[in-house]
């Protein structure tokens, strides 16, 4: 891959990443409540000394534009993103170390189940298209990208947890339960873990199976695929080795165009199920009005998507020759 | 690209009406058109006059069932936990639903149809700064974003009961945040459209003639997108209600002026799928699930429509 | 095992299995082909027939929309969902093509004719290199080990004139002219009885054009090679081909060697073709076109297709099938202008000395 191309994409990337560090300022000014509230909140007794050096190190007696800005971007690069308003001493960064595994966990399965499923399901239906496959699982993928993942979880729930009783309702661990070893530990986290990972899952592969078809589709009626059935070549072979590394493409582009749309699904999931990860922690923020935490979860959340899309640009960029001059 | 003066066809004169007419007529002989249409009329009707169908929205005093009970005869849709008829909350909540996605689909297309035609019209640097803010909107999770913009507003705006439209206050901001975070697909799409009709060679006409860029912009470039507009609405109004419900279930709705969103909301908080109330979230859900989907297929079969390119393909 | 790269001394292809002694290369015999479009029928091709015998290259001509490159389409059957050949049989080796199951004809597919499409970028697959795209099939239907086949591919590279370290390539890494070479390289490697070009050229600029038509040429004579090229530039085929087949309107109007048909041509369709060709040495004049357009497929006119727009059209040719008959020069033609004379050759209806429109 040439250098250009990774340069140009970090680049871009980096760019976007400033911007979302230069909203935050923004909000940060702009929010109710002055900013020593968010780099001190936590701590009592604050000096007047104290004071002062907090509102130096955050630029705050310095004019708002470029210095403010240039000494918020050093705070946040360096991880100081402010303290909560509302937990006690912590920091905003504690804060969110503390909820971040379960969202990672949670999401990435997701998003990996429902990758591999779609894909799959997506190429097939295109292959057979009109076939029962394909009638039946367009019709489904459309009805779940209308729904709202949180109801589908809900629907979910009701059906598996309260009327089937075969999972439990709500968290991630059973609250105040023991184990006697980590297998057992694991065992409840998994079934915890179930219904989330099945919303979650049949959200995306909905949008995943619709792409990866309607490319499938287009590929197939490129003049190479029938050059290659002109060759005698298998069904199968031409699927594998002309219709899907062509189809991938544009299915890789739009998974990734959809990350920040995902992003919302999955908050609203984390709520249903009480799961304590980032999405739960950003609506209890929100309710509490604790905008130091809220704007760590934008930051976090926003430089996940765009280091995200940096991937998909680079295996993209592994998958077609065309990008890569 | 077309070399110029290529293929040339007339550009609707501003105003012209016919060209709407005949979309419609096409949309509905397509089934999923006309299943679209039809669903999208009921719940026009549903939420344009709410009160004619199950009265006026009951509140907590005038609320008269038993708490949380089952469909029955009386509610045939049941009762939440402040003993309210499902029914009426569910109807009522399509008026407020539909009309939020209404104003927020007008503030996003408008946003992203100036910002689409400038854009490709002027070009250059402009065309260059406009294009890397759309980016930056499409790229970042705006729902995080809407999250903290609508606290925000709200607390700036303050929270007195006027209401535009019949709406209130609070989800007037609602409206203007979705704005705000949605405008980036349409104004992509419309500076496509717009690009490849710079390029014809009526334009070049208007310019030589002496004619100014505002004046190209409104009276040629405009008339011509308005179909591509209109079709783009479609899927940006299913997009919006979709986003209002999400905000309104995260605690951002209106508990006087229950949307759908609301509704599951409440639903949530007090436990309803742990409890088996299935017909507190039921209703609401497959009300906007049907609102998007028909959405979803109008605007699709509208696309297909506009877009003679691809039809006969998927 | 055939090689792709010429001997003085070689030896005569090996005959698919089926194959009927004595039988012509390829003989098709009134083809029909029709699409299914919106519920109607559209008969693209409809009662064609011709023969090619090895060595040789025809050219099948004709405007847009004839059915050229769905008579093409038919033979290596790469018809598209909503088509299918309905009549006719298409005889290699006088084995029939047309009834072969899907899974049949793969056997014949490339190994005994391959096709070329037009030089667009997507007849080639985008993510794949071009030295392996050509050794693909090497691989796939003649069952030889992928360092073989690479080597093979580079090959038939330099045969068609690319510098065999350019198989690495992508194909948007290659201009428009060696593009084509690649796809004819691609199409020569099992080593097929018959080539068939579909508009090879048409989208190359003049000079790369007539690099390919010489490399085909020079192909045509080291390999032995049988062409069928389709395309609407008659200078084309003029300077490649044998033998010349005019189409109009999904049927044979003409047919014979290039020589006579170009020099004397019968079918009023053809004068007018070859009259609307400019020439650049002879006198200014008003380019004489063909007024009218082409008859709709859905419902072709009963008789003569050309009837509508044919100057010397009589009262029969909208009636009647025109007939074909042959030429002693072997130019085929169906028009009711001729008809067999006593003598077996042809001679021009009296009727058609009181020329009008019908």
């Amino acid at each position: 891959m040439s250098g250009s191309y990774l340069a140009r994409r970090f680049g871009s990337a980096l760019f976007t990443i400033a911007l979302i560090v230069l909203v935050n300022f923004v909000l940060f000014r702009a929010l109710p409540g002055s900013p020593e509230r968010v780099i001190l909140r936590g701590t009592p007794n604050v000096t007047p000394a104290q004071l002062e050096a907090a509102r130096e190190r955050w630029g705050l007696n310095d004019p708002v534009f470029p210095d403010q800005f240039v000494a918020f971007l050093g705070a946040t690069v360096s991880g100081d993103l402010g303290y909560s308003f509302v937990a006690r001493g912590q920091t905003v960064g504690q804060v969110l170390a503390q909820r971040i595994w379960p969202t990672v966990i949670l999401f990435g399965l997701g998003e990996l189940v429902a990758i591999v499923l779609g894909l799959a399901l997506g190429a097939y239906s295109g292959w057979r298209r009109g076939g029962p496959v394909d009638v039946v699982g367009n019709g489904i993928s459309l009805i779940l990208y209308s729904t709202p993942y949180f109801l589908l979880g809900m629907a979910l729930l009701l059906v598996f947890a309260t009327g089937l009783r075969w999972f439990p309702t709500f968290g991630m661990l059973t609250a105040g339960a023991t184990y006697p070893d980590i297998w057992a530990r694991l065992g409840d986290f998994v079934s915890h873990l179930a219904l989330p990972l099945a919303t979650v899952g049949l959200g995306l592969v909905g949008q995943y199976a619709i792409v990866m078809r309607s490319s499938i589709v287009e590929t197939l009626s490129e003049d190479y695929v029938t050059t290659a059935r002109g060759m005698g070549l298998s069904e199968g072979r031409i699927l594998r080795h002309h219709a899907l590394p062509n189809a991938l493409l544009p299915t890789v582009s739009l998974i990734a165009i959809n990350l920040g749309y995902v992003v919302a699904g999955a908050i609203t999931v984390e709520v249903v199920f009480n799961w304590p990860g980032l999405g739960t922690l950003a609506v209890e923020a929100l309710t509490a009005r604790d905008y130091p935490v809220l704007q760590g979860v934008f930051l976090l959340l926003s430089v996940s998507v765009v280091l995200a899309n940096l991937l998909a640009d680079l295996v993209y960029g592994v998958l077609d020759p065309r990008v890569r001059t | 690209m077309t070399a110029a003066g290529a293929s040339w066809s007339p550009p609707i004169p501003a105003g012209r009406r016919v060209g709407r007419f005949d979309l419609l007529v096409r949309l509905v002989r397509r089934p999923e058109g006309a299943f679209g249409v039809l669903i999208l009329a009921i719940f026009a009707a549903l939420a344009l006059a709410p009160d004619f169908f199950v009265g006026p929205l009951q509140t907590a005093v005038t609320a008269h069932g038993t708490r949380l009970s089952p469909p029955s005869a009386a509610f045939p849709l049941g009762t939440d936990e402040l003993r309210r008829d499902m029914l009426n909350l569910t109807v009522h909540g399509a008026r407020v639903s539909m009309a939020i996605g209404l104003l927020a689909t007008l503030v996003t297309v408008f946003i992203g149809a100036v910002v689409g035609i400038v854009s490709g019209f002027v070009g250059g640097r402009v065309d260059a700064v406009l294009m890397r803010i759309t980016d930056f909107f499409l790229v970042i999770p705006t729902f995080v974003l809407a999250l903290i913009l609508t606290p925000i507003i709200r607390d700036l705006v303050g929270s007195g009961s006027t209401e535009i439209l019949g709406i209130r206050m609070t989800l007037i901001v609602i409206v203007i945040v979705i704005g705000i975070t949605s405008w980036s697909s349409s104004a992509r799409i419309i500076r496509s459209q717009t690009l490849s009709l710079k390029e014809r060679a009526f334009v070049d006409r208007a310019r030589v003639i002496g004619a100014g860029s505002g004046h190209i912009m409104r009276r040629h470039i405009l008339p011509n997108v308005i179909n591509l507009i209109v079709a783009n609405s479609v899927l940006v109004f299913a997009g919006a209600v979709l986003t209002e419900t999400t905000l309104s279930f995260v605690g951002l709705g209106d508990p006087f002026q229950p949307s759908w969103g609301q509704l599951l909301e409440a639903a949530r908080s007090v436990g309803a799928p742990g409890l088996g109330a299935w017909w507190y979230f039921v209703p609401p859900g497959v009300c906007i699930v049907l609102v998007v989907f028909a959405f979803t297929l109008v605007g699709g079969a509208l696309d297909d429509l506009l877009n003679p390119k691809r039809r006969g393909r998927a | 095992m055939t090689a792709a790269v010429p001997r003085p001394d070689r030896p005569p292809r090996a005959l698919p299995r089926l194959a009927v002694a004595g039988a012509p290369l390829l003989e098709v015999d009134d083809l029909k082909t029709h699409f299914r479009l919106a519920g109607e029928v559209v008969r693209a091709v409809d009662g064609v027939s011709f023969r090619l015998d090895a060595g040789e290259a025809l050219g099948i001509a004709g405007e847009s929309g004839c059915g050229k490159t769905t008579t093409a389409l038919s033979l290596v059957r790469l018809l598209p969902a909503n088509a299918s050949i309905v009549g006719g049989s298409i005889r290699l080796h006088g084995i029939d093509l047309a009834t072969k199951s899907d899974t049949a004809i793969r056997r014949y597919r490339w190994r005994e004719i391959s096709i070329v499409f037009q030089g667009a970028m997507n007849a080639l697959n985008p993510v794949a290199r071009v030295r392996d795209q050509i050794a693909e099939p090497i691989v796939e239907r003649l069952g030889v080990d992928a360092r073989t086949a690479r080597r093979r591919a580079g090959e038939l590279l330099e045969l068609v004139g690319i510098p065999r370290a350019r198989g690495s390539a992508y194909p948007h890494e290659l201009s428009g002219g060696m593009r084509q070479r690649a796809m004819i390289a691609m199409a020569l490697a099992c080593d097929p009885a018959i080539v068939i070009g579909d508009e090879p050229t048409t989208a190359l600029d003049v000079m790369v054009q007539a690099q390919i038509l010489d490399l085909l040429e020079r192909l045509r004579e080291r390999l032995g090679l049988s062409l069928i090229l389709i395309t609407h530039d008659l200078s084309v085929i003029a300077e490649t081909c044998d033998r010349v087949l005019i189409m109009y309107a999904g049927r044979v109007a003409e047919e014979g060697p290039v020589a006579q048909v170009f020099t004397r041509p019968r079918h009023p369709y053809t004068q007018k073709l070859l009259a609307a060709f400019p020439n650049i040495q002879a006198d200014r004049r008003t380019l004489d076109v063909i007024p009218g357009t082409p008859p709709d497929l859905r419902t072709p006119p009963p008789g003569c297709r050309f009837a509508p727009r044919c100057p010397l059209a009589m009262a029969v040719c909208s009636e009647v099938v025109p007939p074909e008959v042959t030429f002693a020069d072997r130019v085929r033609v169906a028009c009711h202008l001729y008809s067999e004379g006593s003598s077996g050759e042809p001679v021009l209806v009296p009727a058609a000395a009181t020329v009008g429109r019908a």
